[in-house]
């Protein structure tokens, strides 16, 4: 059954896709700052997960080797969190309207991360060895569904329920949307924008070290891991809608399959350039995305 | 007085212009020891011509694009591909062989002359940059939005040009080639070398005049009335977005001819000049010079190269990145007016306390 | 159409996202006359006029435009920077002028003509247009700014500026939204004065809160309530109406009225 698998490759790269995207739909969609050093914490939560690996090795017992990884999710995110915040506090909040200068600013803290994991880590790629309880795949007649993907599925539908429910349903959701549609206004009722700002970047910095997490099981680390996922997680924002949730979770669905399918029929760097360019024609016909709210401010 | 601050960027530029001039002097001094230092003030020249074009688009326009580096690469591909038949004297190249070709492909066959070389190395890009343009500007697409999808473009031309490498060479690119007028290695090929080096220098002076005239007319008051308010302008009954679109083709060839002469100082091309990365160092340049005067543009491609030519060999080259890193952010951050602001604002009162004038 | 129409709105409803922002509006403007639309906040003056230069698409109906010595066109489908070269111009709420170019280098972009890329190039405004310049600036007290950077001017003077550029444009229709706001009263007074002698030239369509500013030029007022027309007529029969009292005393806090 190749269909059942196409769809099985599509729904896995769409979730790859989206779970890079989501800590971006966070910084860009709602705080509308584009932060070009997004990848680079996805590339620090794919270290963290090779670190705690080797911690794991040297001192635990064998019995428990498996269980780095839960470890590693954790880790990635604390880490990535925290240096979100610092991010934050030293570099964005001095960039809430310049969206343009956010981009040139945190592409700096982007070269210099880039760096810094050469310096410690060298240039040659590490692998991350997936949990035992990751390893190989499911067989249904003569469809493969390899664990790891499907625990990437997993992540993915997990990471978007703990930011619906925080969104929607926690009080600090609520507080960081009021604090992202009318920041003056929300200072006035009394709300602690700074800490909400902090807290809100912090999330979407921490987001991508869970992503960092996952990719690592699909491939090599290296010191530019973190690009080749950004282009697409940001494409997919845009094709979504700044802003929208949901948008992101479609565009990053669209983007997923589309290569899948493409992929088919030539080489997959083709396959890449062509869901590109299909993008980008989708997108001058909506050049706000597909999931925009048409409103009366003046300016877009 | 005040012409000397109203001419200050000309001056400025005419001063870098006099320096360069002298290079053989320095050199036939010793004060510059090898014929490599002048190769790389050859590439830094290409570099200015390009900030010079993005600084157009963005200084000016406020345009940002990511994406220029696929125009440079497009100029130093048509050169390089012209440099390379010479070289093959019109024969097929070793990679097409090994990629399974049999004949010099369409897209090689202009390249065996000169003139089709060049007038290719201009339409090209242009006509790339008029199409992506024409939509992108039409449909008003704006803002970061534009510089998302001029990454994206970048990112996908990248992809091709190396999945194509039966044509392009793949991730090597085109290399061993000598310039146009011959091989420039070597004191032997000294006469070559300042050949191309006073002809890049022209081009350079050329490139900066016509921009000078052009952000001093209508032109360019409108582009300044673009960046300031896109919708006024509108209003005031211009189509912005044929403004841009104009724009866009003049500084994506801007960056084709700088493209085009990096690739004779070089000797090669790879499509890494195509990446974003490199695209985004471009917009470091003009950042970092002065965004929105020209003499900026190319101070900061000047500056930034040089200190990356002297920092970056030995021990240095790890902390290269961190500085450039770091000169950016804080660029941005706290100096949006880059080197040429800095000075503006500062030496005007400097000067005056020294004459004790108030001013 | 009788040609002593220069605007007529016809039959004009806009959604956004579901909230009717105007319902089934008819208006017309007559020709060389000073017409009002007010109307408490949120009720839809600001996206009329958004509508008739076509920053926003109405959901259904139409905007015709008729110049003094020709056919009539339809504005709506049009781009904006067509309609204002059809002679219809827009002075906004909030005053924009561009900010890094000097007054003059406002006023002549603001020129009539010369819209084309090509001509940008090599444009040189004429005697007659740098005099048509200075005279205008003259008209708002400006003449001796001309050469400072529209940005660092006082805000009143904005409003001035983006006047001027109007009225340098030679537009049939001009349409201000709150040009009064952020001006005391003599400048108010003076501005109306202004556009008591503009409108022998073209026609004016004014979105204005300041009732004392209205009883002064008023030859029209359409009174808007939540995105429909309520009354038309003069100033003093809208002051006089019971529903107009109504919507305005009953929603309270708004200013001068």
């Amino acid at each position: 059954m190749t269909l059942v698998n196409t769809l099985f490759n599509g729904l896995s790269l769409s979730s790859i896709i989206l779970l890079t995207s989501l800590g971006l739909a966070i910084t860009f969609g709602l705080m509308r700052v584009i932060n070009m050093a997004h990848g680079e914490f996805l590339m620090i939560g794919a270290y963290m997960t090779y670190v705690v690996q080797e911690l794991f090795s040297k001192f635990f017992p064998e019995q428990i080797q498996s269980a780095y990884y839960f470890a590693a999710i954790i880790v990635s995110f604390a880490v990535t969190f925290a240096l979100g915040c610092i991010m934050e506090k030293f570099i964005v909040s001095r960039l809430y309207g310049r969206e343009i200068d956010s981009l040139l600013a945190t592409w700096g803290i982007s070269l210099i991360l880039q760096q810094a994991a050469r310096s410690i880590f060298g240039t040659q790629g590490v692998n991350v060895n997936a949990p035992s309880f990751l390893q190989g795949g499911l067989n249904i007649g003569s469809c493969t569904f390899s664990y790891n993907r499907m625990f990437i599925i997993g992540i993915t539908i997990f990471c978007m329920l703990i930011i619906w429910a925080v969104m929607y349903k926690m009080n600090f959701g609520r507080q960081m949307r009021a604090v992202m549609q009318n920041r003056p206004m929300a200072q006035c009722m009394g709300i602690n924008s700074k800490k909400v700002d902090m807290i809100t970047f912090a999330l979407g910095s921490g987001l991508a070290g869970i992503a960092g997490c996952s990719v690592a099981l699909l491939g090599s680390i290296d010191s530019t891991v973190g690009q080749s996922y950004i282009v697409n997680s940001f494409i997919a924002v845009v094709l979504g809608g700044v802003g929208s949730l949901t948008g992101t979770v479609l565009g990053s669905g669209i983007i997923g399959f589309a290569s899948i399918i493409f992929e088919k029929y030539t080489s997959s760097s083709i396959a890449k350039a062509v869901v590109l360019l299909i993008i980008i024609v989708v997108l001058q016909f909506r050049p706000n995305g597909l999931f925009t709210i048409r409103s009366r401010s003046l300016d877009e | 007085m005040k012409g000397i601050k109203k001419q200050g960027n000309n001056i400025t530029f005419s001063v870098i212009v006099i320096i360069l001039a002298l290079i053989p002097l320095f050199y036939s001094m010793g004060v510059i020891s090898s014929t490599s230092t002048i190769m790389f003030l050859g590439k830094c020249i290409a570099f200015s011509i390009a900030a010079i074009g993005l600084d157009l688009i963005w200084g000016y326009t406020g345009i940002l694009s990511l994406g220029h580096g696929l125009y440079f690469a497009l100029g130093g591909y048509a050169m390089a591909m012209y440099l390379k038949l010479q070289a093959t004297g019109g024969k097929i190249t070793e990679f097409m062989h090994t990629g399974g070709l049999t004949e010099l492909p369409m897209v090689w066959r202009p390249f065996t002359s000169l003139p089709a070389s060049l007038i290719m190395m201009i339409l090209v890009p242009a006509a790339v940059a008029g199409i992506i343009g024409y939509f992108i500007f039409k449909n008003r697409v704006k803002g970061v939005y534009f510089s998302i999808i001029s990454q994206a473009l970048t990112w996908a031309a990248y992809s091709v040009f190396i999945a194509l490498s039966p044509y392009t060479n793949g991730n090597v690119g085109i290399s061993e080639i000598k310039s146009v007028f011959g091989s420039i290695k070597g004191d032997a090929n000294l006469g070559n070398l300042y050949l191309l080096f006073y002809i890049a220098l022209a081009i350079m002076v050329v490139i900066y005049a016509l921009s000078y005239i052009l952000v001093q007319t209508k032109f360019g008051k409108l582009l300044v009335a673009i960046r300031d308010g896109e919708n006024r302008t509108y209003f005031s009954g211009y189509c912005v977005s044929r403004y841009k679109n104009v724009i866009y083709i003049i500084s994506a060839v801007f960056a084709a001819v700088a493209g085009a002469l990096f690739v004779n100082f070089n000797g090669s091309i790879t499509p890494s000049q195509m990446t974003i990365s490199y695209s985004i160092t471009m917009v470091i340049w003009v950042a970092v010079g002065g965004r929105g005067t020209l003499v900026g543009a190319v101070i900061g491609a000047f500056f930034i190269n040089l200190c990356e030519y002297n920092l970056s060999s030995g021990e240095l080259v790890n902390i290269w990145q961190y500085i450039i890193g770091a000169i950016f952010t804080v660029t941005i951050l706290f100096f949006k007016g880059g080197i040429v602001g800095v000075v503006r604002d500062n030496i005007p009162s400097l000067l005056s306390k020294r004459k004790g004038v108030s001013r | 159409m009788a040609r002593s129409t220069a605007v007529e709105i016809k039959n004009i409803s806009v959604c956004f996202d579901g909230f009717w922002a105007l319902t089934d509006v008819n208006i017309n403007v007559k020709r060389n006359t000073i017409h009002f639309f007010i109307g408490p906040n949120g009720a839809g003056k600001t996206t009329l006029l958004d509508i008739i230069c076509a920053k926003t698409k109405p959901t259904k109906g139409s905007v015709f435009y008729y110049p003094e010595n020709s056919d009539g066109i339809k504005l709506t489908g049009m781009k904006e920077y067509k309609i204002v070269m059809e002679g219809v111009g827009r002075k906004f709420q909030v005053p924009s002028v561009f900010v890094n170019l000097s007054v003059m280098d406002n006023m002549i972009l603001s020129l009539k003509g010369h819209k084309g890329v090509l001509e940008s190039i090599f444009y040189k405004p004429s005697k007659q247009e740098l005099m048509l310049i200075d005279e205008t600036l003259e008209k708002v007290d400006l003449l001796d700014r001309k050469n400072v950077i529209a940005g660092s001017l006082a805000h009143g003077e904005k409003q001035w500026l983006e006047i001027a550029m109007q009225l340098v444009q030679k537009p049939q229709v001009i349409m201000l939204d709150e040009p009064a706001a952020g001006m005391g009263k003599p400048e108010t007074f003076k501005t109306g004065e202004i556009l008591k002698e503009i409108k022998k030239e073209c026609t004016v369509i004014v979105v204005e809160h300041d009732m004392d500013f209205v009883k002064q030029v008023s030859d029209r007022v359409t009174v808007l309530h939540e995105g429909k027309v309520l009354m038309e007529g003069t100033c003093d029969e809208a002051l006089s109406n019971e529903t107009v009292q109504a919507v305005y005393l009953g929603r309270g806090g708004e200013r001068d009225a």
